[in-house]
């Protein structure tokens, strides 16, 4: 855990020190998970005054292996309408997958391509086969390989 | 007034020759520091600065460049990450001996 922890460790000072504009932390207790929220500062009509919670989970080799990012849902959280984000809460973005990860991320540039990733979309609809998917996914979200049918959103 | 040195102390800093002084992107710790896995900076910790221009700490990069889906390239810019002698496999070469030493 030494790797994950000493990197985190340095995140979490800088994240103590300032994060940028709608990214706040929520919980950091240990190096496994954190809670962290987000919201879309432009006036888009899909998110406004609505705050999103993100759930990371470290492994051991973060981050050699990127962390597992979620949207949690709760009363005053809701998952965030996306042609790319599922109503459970997993998300389809290239740079939390194998393919699309490099060790150079870190908590807060993710928070901010999620963050922007928002702000761009016009489209207030779930992924296509998105019931289907919720209903019988078993996997976790960084063994999915997602098909990257539409990259203009 | 004759002064006659007994005895004096010499006390040297080094750092890195690389030229912006930055943290090594994958464990986020100074250059002048060790990967989370040392102890002493210096010769036990080196450097690796790739062609493309980025540089890591050794352990770190070779830790990123042994998963498979790292594909062999640079954390920063997805270029292929080799060692400045062109070897072709990364972390053969290392950056040489802590230069700058200054007195």
């Amino acid at each position: 855990m030494a790797f994950a922890s000493k990197r985190l460790g340095k995140e979490l000072a800088k994240i103590h020190g300032s994060l940028p504009p709608g990214i706040t932390l929520v919980t950091a207790e240990g190096f496994q998970e954190w809670l962290l929220d987000i919201q879309v500062l432009d006036a888009n009509p899909i998110y406004m005054n609505k705050t999103f919670r993100l759930k990371f989970k470290f492994s051991p080799s973060y981050p050699i292996e990127p962390p597992e990012v979620t949207f949690l849902n709760t009363a005053d959280r809701p998952v965030p309408m996306h042609p790319h984000i599922y109503s459970n809460g997993i998300i389809c973005l290239d740079l939390l997958g194998q393919q699309g990860w490099s060790p150079v991320q870190n908590v807060e540039s993710i928070c901010m391509s999620l963050q922007s990733m928002l702000t761009g979309n016009t489209k207030n609809e779930r992924p296509e086969g998105d019931e289907q998917f919720v209903a019988s996914n078993r996997r976790r979200p960084r063994d999915i390989d997602f098909y990257y049918h539409d990259n203009t959103v | 007034m004759k002064v006659k040195i007994r005895k004096w102390n010499a006390v040297a800093t080094w750092r890195w020759d690389i030229p912006e002084d930055d943290v090594c992107g994958i464990c986020q710790v100074h250059f002048d520091g060790t990967c989370p896995k040392c102890t002493y900076p210096g010769d036990d910790c080196k450097l690796l600065s790739g062609k493309c221009g980025h540089s890591f700490h050794e352990h770190c990069i070779d830790e990123w460049i042994k998963q498979e889906t790292s594909k062999g390239q640079c954390p920063m810019c997805r270029q292929k990450f080799e060692g400045p002698e062109g070897t072709g496999a990364a972390a053969n070469e290392t950056m040489e001996d802590p230069a700058d030493m200054e007195v």
